[in-house]
């Protein structure tokens, strides 16, 4: 094997697919440690693969003999990123990869390719999107999913397709983000289900958002029978394993309609919600009282800080107090994307049954017919007292 | 435990030589024979010491306290503000485990808090090699042998397998036996090899568990 590639483009290329790489090496798998750098076709192409999510980037490279050599991934990112500004020349030598860039070369030892596994295919494409939307409905949406191992299926983002409607799903039990967005399936009638990991749809989409690229997204199955996603922009493409389980029947959570709603501008209702929080301890409440077009925040309890600010706000509805898990309305305040936040209650008429049911966040007011794009259900914590 | 509250100064001969000037001080007569001196400060860190057995001879103001290598601690007391002596007992020690122990009484009490539908069968049943923690008995009829610990690690799932190796020939349990290692959090090794061993894993909370923190209310 024998090429020569841009220093840019090859630092990138190794950089991004050195994201893969596994985290902890165990020793059988020693060979996942290294990038797969393969010089058969037309492109150089180099792979990460950690049996669970393989990556592959493509990058022009002037290729003067084929073949391919597996490197220590962690060995040549760091290498690539402190290379001078001169085009690279890599070859074999024997069982060993002689780098080259200007004045530097680099001796490095590879690892036997027989023994790299075979990286699953990319499934059959089911649709396009654009990239950077798509980047933003998944930030939107993989917020809200579970960080917790315990309960597998909470940590993936639901994608579900039907036909030229794409929805996106995730919740943590505590709030439950919902996206809606159009896309173009490669046949109107498709439909299908994926719970993929939050973590690696969240890198896969910021990382294919870029240039304004179209995303592929492909639903599907790998060899062994396993269900299967990828999604492809550019030169890269990324597919993984799905999460197991079945994820809740979240949409009879969201409320159809609600009768109550405060509108209040984001922006500083961010800032006070993050300057009460501060003497709120760890998981401690801030508490919301709605009046008529005022809202006061208030954190802190007993003889510890305590904090309280209030807000002119559009709201006319009973008094209303309902206590909230700071960081999670922040969440949801960052994820609406709008400059106004619509929060819906389940009750206009009784303020304590409000205060117990989930309220709905969203971009924009609820009662113009039809069903925002993004919704984000908040469960409230019950004050004591 | 005799506690005495004084303005002292207090002067060191041994090894070096060390000078408290005076101020107001605690002094700790202990009845393992020790004597320290503290400041309102340094929490369990005394200003100076002596370590037992020692000697201590009470003169008027004046408290000559002598080691077996003649080292010599004077606390001269210039005002006695407090002097109460209390007999504390048998202490029955600092148990470090306590939480691992606590968690096991709170799971009996609520099984399901480790999987809904689980019940108590017994609690410490014995295996032949050790108790298991508790036994419980699943919704299916299965025995489910249930090990507690504060942390999840390697040895715990190695525990919990040598004890359903044994569980599993007990001829008086309704079978399958299965495996649950509960811990407040359990290692991503432990989990692996739990998995493999086709052991159940589950983290609990303690402080929800002893309904310290108001369980937090969820949307389903």
């Amino acid at each position: 094997m024998k090429f020569r590639v841009e220093r840019d483009d090859f630092t990138d290329a190794v950089a991004w697919a050195a994201r893969t790489l596994p985290t902890r090496a165990t020793s059988q798998l020693q060979v996942l440690a290294g990038l797969m750098l393969d010089a058969t076709g037309p492109a150089l192409k180099i792979a990460a693969f950690d049996y669970e999510v393989a990556a592959q980037c493509g990058t022009a490279a002037a290729i003067a003999e084929e073949g391919r050599a597996l490197v220590s991934g962690k060995l040549l990112a760091e290498i690539t990123k402190a290379l001078p500004s001169a085009p690279i020349e890599l070859a074999t030598d024997g069982a060993r990869v002689v780098l080259t860039c200007g004045s530097a070369r680099f001796t490095l030892p590879t690892m036997s390719v027989e023994d790299y596994p075979t990286l699953p295919p990319m499934p059959a494409v089911t649709g396009h999107i654009e990239g950077t939307a798509f980047a933003g409905a998944v930030s939107q949406v993989a917020v809200a999913a579970g960080k917790d191992d315990t309960l597998p299926v909470l940590t993936g983002v639901r994608l579900e397709i039907n036909g030229e409607t794409l929805t996106l799903a995730a919740t943590d039990r505590y709030r439950l983000a919902v996206r809606r967005m159009k896309w173009r399936p490669t046949s109107e009638t498709v439909e299908g289900i994926a719970m993929v990991p939050a973590r690696t749809l969240s890198d896969t989409a910021k990382s294919l958002s870029g240039s304004g690229a179209e995303v592929a997204i492909a639903l599907g199955s790998g060899p062994s029978g396993e269900a299967l996603a990828g999604f492809a922009g550019g030169d890269k493409q990324t597919t993984t394993r799905l999460v197991d389980g079945s994820f809740p029947a979240y949409q009879r959570l969201l409320p159809d309609s609600s009768p109550l709603t405060a509108q209040i501008e984001i922006s500083p209702f961010a800032e006070a919600v993050k300057r009460v929080a501060l003497v709120a301890a760890r998981t401690a409440p801030v508490q919301l009282g709605f009046t008529a077009d005022h809202l006061v925040l208030e954190a802190g309890a007993g003889g510890e800080a305590q904090a309280r600010e209030s807000l002119s706000i559009g709201y006319d509805g009973p008094d209303l107090s309902i206590a909230f898990n700071p960081a999670y309305l922040l969440d949801g305040l960052n994820a609406v994307e709008s400059d106004v936040v619509h929060i819906g209650f389940a009750s206009a008429d009784d303020a304590e049954e409000a205060a117990k049911k989930p309220a709905i966040l969203t971009g924009k007011a609820p009662d113009d017919g039809e069903v925002p794009d993004y919704r984000y259900l908040l469960m409230p914590i019950r004050l004591s007292g | 435990m005799r506690l005495v509250i004084a303005r002292c100064s207090v002067d060191y001969v041994g090894r070096l030589t060390a000078h408290l000037p005076s101020a107001v001080r605690l002094l700790l007569v202990k009845a393992d024979g020790s004597v320290s001196i503290h400041a309102d400060g340094r929490a369990y860190k005394p200003l100076n010491w002596m370590s037992p057995p020692c000697v201590i001879a009470e003169a008027d103001g004046v408290w000559r306290v002598t080691n077996r290598a003649d080292e010599r601690l004077v606390i001269t007391l210039e005002e006695i503000m407090h002097d109460s002596s209390h007999d504390l007992g048998v202490d029955p020690g600092l148990r470090k485990d306590g939480v691992e122990a606590h968690l096991q009484v709170l799971l009996a009490e609520r099984p399901d808090a480790i999987r809904a539908g689980l019940t108590l069968v017994r609690r410490e049943y014995e295996t032949g090699i050790g108790p298991v923690d508790l036994l419980c008995r699943d919704t299916d009829g299965a025995s489910v042998a249930v090990e507690v610990k504060r942390k999840g690690e390697i040895d715990g799932v190695e525990q919990l397998t040598r004890y359903l190796a044994r569980l599993e020939d007990d001829p008086f349990l309704p079978h399958p036996v299965r495996g649950i290692l509960v811990a407040q959090a359990i290692t991503p090794q432990a989990r692996l090899l739990a998995a493999d061993r086709g052991l159940g894993c589950v983290t609990v909370d303690y402080d929800a568990l002893r309904g310290l923190a108001p369980a937090i209310p969820t949307l389903f």
